[in-house]
C-alpha cells in the first residue's frame, strides 16, 4: 500500500496536467474502487438508464405531437387557458410532466434491489467478483449508492430537464399557432415546484427506506422467488394474523411505514388549503403547497431515523451474508 | 523460507441441518512452499473443490489454516490482493463485455497488469465489443485466464481449470500457465481430476479421498518412493513377497507398484536391483499412482 501522502503527491503531479479532482480520482484506489463498482451497476442493469431516457423521448415526442386539447371535470380549454389561471397550470403540467418519470423510477428502484445481489448468485458469476479484492461492504455500498442516490437524483436532473425541454418546445409551437398557449414560463412557480419534487423524493428515499433494505436483504438471502417472497409473503402474513388473533400488527405497521410520513407533516391540510378552482375543476395549486408545508417535521420524526437504522442493519446483513454464504 | 499454504487438521461436513452429514474434509493437513505448482487431485467428491473453498474464505471449516500468512475466515479481504482463482469454468456474467472486462478488473486490481491482458487477447479470436454471453465456452474460459493471469499474485488457485476445453486449448492454457505466469515467487494450485493431462506440470502432488490426503509429496520423492515392476505371471509370486500396495494385469503381464518408505528398505539401491531382477522397473506415472492409490482406498 502506498501511503495517503504518497498517493497525494502522485495526485498533484497528474493533476496539473489533466486538471482537478478526476485526477485524484483515478489515483485514489479506493475511489476508483467505487467509481468501478457503480460503473458495473450501469454496464450491467442497463435498464437504469435505457428506461429514463426513453420515458423523455416518448414526452417529447408528445411536445411536438398533442393539441392540448384538455377537458377535465368539465372545464374546458377556454379555462384553462384564462391567464389568471396561468401559474396553477404551468405548475400543474411542470408536476404531471415528472409523474411518468417517478412510476420509471419506483418501478426501476425496487425491481433493481430485489435483483442487485440475486442475479449474481442466479448466474454463478458470484464467484467472479468474489476473486476480486473488492470486500462485501463495498459491493453492497455500490449497489445502494447507484439505486438509493444516483437512480433518484438521476430521476430528478432529467424529470426537470425534460420538464423545460417540453415547455420550450411547447412555447415554440405555441409562437408559430400550433398549440395552445397553455403552458406559460413562471420562473418562480417552476422553481416551488420542482422544490416540492426534490423535497418529496428525499423525503421518501428517507421514509421508505425499511422496505429498500428489506429487499436487499432479501435479494442477498433468498434461494428463489425473491418477488413473491416480498409481496405475497407479507400479505398472507397480515391475512393470516386478523384471521388467528384478530389484531393487525403487520397490516397497520406496512400501513404506517406507507404514508405515516405524509400524515405526520400534515401534508393533507397543506394539499386542501392550496386547491384552487379552475372552471368547476378543483386543482391544487403547487407553488403554495410549497408555502405551507413544513419540510422540517419530516427530518424530527423519530420513525424516519429508526427507519433508516433499521434500513442500515439489513445492508449489514446482506453484506454478511454475502461473505459467509456457500451455496453449494 | 515461510509456507504459501499452512493447514492443520482441517474439517468440514456438509448437510448437518439435515441429521445426518456428509464429511467433505476429515484431519486434512498440508503445506505448500512458494515456487510450487502443486496438483490437488482426487475422484468426483473427494474434498478437493471444499479444501480449494477453505483456502479461498468461500467457507467455513474447522482447524488451523493460514494462507500467505493470513486466516482466510477473518482476512479474507486483504488476502484477495495476493491470490487470484478461477472458481469453475464459466462464471463471468453473461453480460459483461470484454472491454468491460478489462476495465472493471482494472479499477478495482492495483496489481491487474492490462497491457498483458489484451496481448494475451490478442493472440485469440475474442473481440473487445463481444459479450461474454456471445463467445464460445473455449473463449471464456480463454478471457477468464486472460484476466486472471495478468494479475500479479502471489498465489493463483485454479479448480478444474480445463474443463469441457478441447485438448488445443488445454495445452494453450498449460503453456501460458507456465512461459507467462509461473515463476519462483510464485505459488500455483490446481485441482483437476485429468491427471494424464498435466503430469509434468506439478512439483508437487497431493492425493485427496473421501476428504483424507492420502499421498502428500514432491514429483521428485515420488520417483524415490514408489517404484513400478512389470512382470511376466510366473515370476508374480517372487514379486508379490516383496508386498507390492497394488497390482493389476496388463496384456497378460503383472503391473506391482511398491511403496519403499525411507524406515522400510533403509539401503536405497538393494530393493530396486532386487525388483529389477524380476522384471522391468520404472517410476509409476502419476496417473497410474493415483488409480492405485484410490483402488487400494
Amino acid at each position: 500500500m502506498s501511503s495517503p501522502a504518497a498517493v497525494t503527491s502522485r495526485a498533484a503531479t497528474t493533476g496539473q496536467r489533466t486538471g482537478g479532482w478526476r485526477a485524484w480520482a483515478t489515483n485514489n484506489p479506493k475511489i476508483r474502487m467505487f467509481q468501478t463498482l457503480v460503473r458495473r451497476e450501469i454496464w450491467e442493469h442497463r435498464s437504469l438508464w435505457m428506461a429514463p431516457l426513453a420515458v423523455t423521448a416518448l414526452l417529447l415526442i408528445c411536445a411536438l405531437l398533442t393539441h392540448g386539447a384538455l377537458k377535465i371535470d368539465a372545464t374546458d380549454s377556454s379555462e384553462w387557458l384564462d391567464p389568471r389561471n396561468k401559474t396553477i397550470v404551468f405548475a400543474l403540467a411542470q408536476w404531471a410532466l415528472t409523474i411518468p418519470h417517478y412510476l420509471v423510477m419506483i418501478l426501476l428502484l425496487n425491481f433493481y434491489l430485489l435483483d442487485c445481489l440475486y442475479a449474481e448468485r442466479k448466474d454463478r458469476s458470484i464467484l467472479f467478483w468474489k476473486s476480486l479484492p473488492v470486500t462485501d461492504g463495498a459491493t453492497v455500498a455500490s449497489k445502494i449508492f447507484v439505486s438509493c442516490v444516483v437512480l433518484p437524483l438521476g430521476t430528478f436532473a432529467l424529470a426537470l430537464v425534460t420538464d423545460v425541454l417540453f415547455t420550450a418546445i411547447w412555447n415554440l409551437r405555441a409562437a408559430i399557432g400550433h398549440a395552445p398557449e397553455l403552458i406559460v414560463w413562471d420562473t418562480v412557480a417552476f422553481l416551488k415546484t420542482q422544490a416540492v419534487m426534490f423535497l418529496g423524493l428525499v423525503i421518501s428515499m428517507l421514509w421508505y427506506a425499511p422496505f429498500f433494505g428489506v429487499f436487499l436483504l432479501a435479494s442477498a438471502g433468498l434461494r428463489r422467488n425473491v418477488l413473491m417472497w416480498v409481496t405475497v409473503v407479507p400479505l398472507l402474513a397480515a391475512i393470516g394474523e386478523r384471521i388467528a388473533f384478530g389484531t393487525h400488527w403487520i397490516s397497520s405497521l406496512i400501513d404506517y411505514r406507507w404514508d405515516g410520513i405524509w400524515g405526520s407533516m400534515r401534508i393533507e391540510t397543506a394539499l386542501l388549503a392550496s386547491i384552487k378552482n379552475v372552471g368547476p375543476a378543483e386543482v391544487v395549486s403547487i407553488p403554495e403547497v410549497y408555502d405551507r408545508v413544513h419540510v422540517a417535521t419530516a427530518f424530527t420524526n423519530i420513525d424516519l431515523w429508526l427507519g433508516i437504522l433499521f434500513a442500515a442493519a439489513c445492508a449489514y446483513a446482506a453484506a454478511r451474508i454475502r461473505r459467509y454464504r456457500d451455496e453449494t | 523460507m515461510t509456507k504459501v499454504i499452512e493447514a492443520r487438521g482441517l474439517r468440514k461436513s456438509y448437510g448437518r441441518r439435515t441429521g445426518h452429514s456428509t464429511p467433505a474434509l476429515e484431519d486434512v493437513s498440508f503445506s505448500v512452499a512458494p515456487g510450487r505448482i502443486v496438483g490437488l487431485i482426487g475422484p468426483n467428491g473427494a474434498g478437493k473443490t471444499t479444501a480449494l473453498k477453505a483456502i479461498l474464505g468461500l467457507t467455513s471449516f474447522e482447524g488451523e489454516l493460514r494462507v500467505l500468512g493470513l486466516d482466510p475466515r477473518s482476512r479474507r479481504d486483504e488476502l484477495m490482493r495476493d491470490v487470484s482463482f478461477i472458481a469453475d469454468v464459466a462464471v463471468l456474467p453473461g453480460w459483461l463485455r470484454v472491454g468491460q472486462a478489462l476495465e472493471l478488473v482494472a479499477g478495482v486490481h492495483t496489481r491487474f497488469n492490462r497491457a498483458r491482458a489484451e496481448q494475451f487477447l490478442r493472440r485469440t479470436d475474442i473481440r473487445m465489443r463481444s459479450r461474454v454471453r456471445e463467445l464460445s465456452k473455449g473463449m471464456v474460459t480463454q478471457l477468464h485466464l486472460a484476466l486472471i493471469l495478468s494479475i500479479d499474485a502471489q498465489l493463483l488457485v485454479l479448480d478444474e481449470p480445463t474443463l469441457g476445453l478441447d485438448l488445443l486449448y488445454r495445452r494453450q492454457f498449460y503453456d501460458a500457465l507456465l512461459n507467462d505466469f509461473f515463476n519462483a515467487e510464485r505459488t500455483i494450485l490446481v485441482t483437476t481430476h485429468q491427471v494424464e493431462e498435466v503430469e509434468n506440470l506439478f512439483t508437487d502432488v497431493l492425493f485427496i479421498n473421501h476428504g483424507r490426503v492420502v499421498l502428500d509429496s514432491s514429483v521428485e520423492g515420488l520417483a524415490e518412493r514408489y517404484v513400478q515392476l512389470t512382470v511376466a505371471p510366473d515370476k508374480a509370486a517372487q514379486a508379490r513377497a516383496l508386498q507390492p500396495f497394488y497390482e493389476r494385469e496388463v496384456f497378460g503381464r503383472v503391473v506391482m507398484i511398491f511403496d519403499r518408505p525411507a524406515d522400510r528398505w533403509q539401503a536405497p539401491l538393494r530393493p530396486a536391483a532386487e525388483l529389477a531382477a524380476l522384471g522391468e522397473i520404472r517410476t509409476p506415472s502419476i496417473a497410474d499412482l493415483f488409480v492405485a492409490k484410490m483402488e487400494v482406498a
